[in-house]
């Protein structure tokens, strides 16, 4: 039985402007497993992934991931946990001025790998994401969607025992989705826990993990489920 | 490129504060020196009683030599006085004509320890001359040596105020250039916490920039202040020269720059943590 990576308890989030992002989330996913995190845009997806990284914080509700209480008061490790996770959120967060390569080399770099080992081994990261013709480009110079196999690359090269992607497939198209979906996959066979924010419902008819249905800040459902019961959920549904 | 304006704002501010502090930093230690070598120099005259019995003069001879601060006494007689004025008159001694030596009245010259030549403590033994009935009157430069001290008080007072404030000063600037290089650098900041750089990693090499900052302005601080004294002892009047030839004009010691560099890097280094402080907390 694996340990939980991810544990929410009630979690609320309510922003000051009275508007609810969240409201009484409980989830445990458990170390290894793979889970779509499925609702249609603005049902609550980006904000329960911002508060697993930290970059927000509930109003309400416990949160562990990766057995660090986040929610604690005077919880500090931010660093620490982000080391732990890839993220690839939607706004990329490039170093606008750098090549392909130094931007994925940066999350080595930051960690305390030399500049040489991390050259080489985002190398070796964006060859698998089919992106080494790129490497010496401007990160500017690239496609919205090669742009974001760019963040994939930099979530994955650190081999973090955990992944949080929001929306990762969203500016690719059906093969790229297909090729990266493939790469994720690769990466939750050898262990790593994976938590996938999607609105396309067609990707989890393709790949069978655990699917967690949200909808106006909601969970519908939470446990394992099989594909064909997912509904297609629309936002104000 | 973009950092290079605010930087250079900064060290030149850093430099042109520290050229204040250590200007008045030269100007006390000059003074303060100026006052130790006249202490070296002090001794008090005491002026015996017209009359006193040349039998009685030994007797307080040895008196005076037991007073606790009291180095070496000598004797000076009228006749040794009036030699000592002629010499001191040189062409002009013919002004003494006429004036007999018996005029004069003979002194004890006294040399105190090292430890009571300063104001303060010469008083000590003054008070103890002074119950010694057969002394008339006493010298020894009080007034001046009380001014003098009272006046490097005054200034190493301004150069410690003056000081206080241009260490606030420099903190406040320099926290608030580098808030702007912080703030050129926010997205690579971003992107930093984005990947868990810890905040060691992102804060150092803002530490090592205040450094810096403050390591030139502290010796671009020191080379202009030496160019001031160089070029002050340069256009001194041939009048003063002669003059100064006793009293050098010093420059700096080794180990007060030393200090002052330091203290300019620690001020820099301050800045840059306040900065820190209040724009890099992690999100």
């Amino acid at each position: 039985m694996n340990e939980p990576m991810i544990e929410i308890h009630h979690v609320f989030k309510t922003y000051p402007s009275q508007i609810s992002a969240l409201s009484d989330i409980t989830i445990e996913i458990l170390s290894g497993e793979f889970a779509f995190v499925v609702g249609p845009s603005g049902s609550g997806k980006s904000t329960l992934l911002r508060i697993l990284c930290c970059a927000e914080r509930p109003t309400d509700g416990d949160v562990v991931v990766d057995g660090m209480e986040i929610t604690r008061p005077g919880f500090k490790k931010i660093h620490q946990l982000r080391r732990r996770m890839g993220i690839v959120s939607q706004d990329f967060k490039f170093l606008r001025d750098r090549t392909v390569n130094e931007n994925v080399a940066f999350a080595l770099e930051v960690t305390g790998h030399t500049r040489k080992e991390a050259k080489s081994e985002a190398s070796e990261m964006l060859r698998r994401i089919g992106l080494e013709e790129r490497e010496e480009d401007p990160i500017l110079a690239l496609s919205a969607g090669e742009q974001q196999r760019v963040a994939i690359a930099r979530a994955l090269v650190n081999s973090p025992p955990l992944i949080l992607a929001d929306e990762p497939t969203g500016n690719l198209d059906a093969k790229m989705t297909l090729d990266v979906m493939r790469i994720f996959s690769d990466f939750n066979n050898q262990g790593t826990t994976i938590v996938f924010a999607t609105q396309f419902t067609g990707l989890i008819k393709r790949f069978p993990y655990r699917v967690i249905q949200i909808l106006n800040g909601q969970i519908l459902n939470g446990k394992k489920e099989v594909v064909n019961e997912i509904r297609e959920v629309k936002a104000g549904e | 490129m973009g950092n290079l304006f605010p930087n250079l704002i900064t060290i030149g501010i850093i430099a042109v504060s520290i050229l204040i502090f250590s200007t008045f930093t030269l100007l006390a230690f000059n003074l303060t020196s100026f006052l130790k070598n006249w202490e070296d120099k002090i001794e008090v005259i005491a002026y015996l009683k017209r009359g006193t019995p040349s039998s009685e003069v030994e007797p307080l001879l040895n008196k005076t030599r037991l007073l606790e601060g009291v180095e070496i006494v000598r004797y000076v007689s009228p006749y040794d006085a009036m030699t000592f004025m002629e010499t001191k008159l040189g062409g002009q001694k013919n002004l003494l004509q006429g004036i007999q030596p018996a005029l004069l009245p003979p002194s004890f010259e006294i040399q105190l320890k090292k430890d009571y030549r300063n104001s303060a403590r010469i008083n000590e033994v003054v008070t103890r001359l002074r119950e010694m009935a057969q002394f008339e009157e006493i010298q020894y430069g009080q007034e001046w040596v009380e001014t003098f001290s009272a006046l490097v008080h005054i200034l190493r007072l301004t150069q410690w105020i003056l000081g206080g404030l241009l260490l606030i000063a420099i903190v406040f600037i320099t926290s608030n250039t580098l808030q702007l290089t912080i703030s050129s650098r926010r997205e690579e900041i971003k992107v930093m916490h984005w990947v868990g750089a810890s905040p060691g990693f992102i804060r150092v090499p803002f530490y090592v920039e205040g450094l810096i900052q403050g390591l030139l302005g502290g010796g671009l601080a020191i080379f202009f202040l030496f160019l001031l004294h160089q070029g002050l002892l340069l256009h001194i009047p041939p009048s003063m020269q002669a003059w100064l030839a006793k009293v050098p004009v010093l420059f700096l010691p080794p180990e007060t720059i030393a200090w002052i560099i330091l203290g300019g890097m620690v001020l820099g280094f301050f800045g840059s943590f306040v900065a820190s402080m209040r724009v890099l907390k992690y999100k």
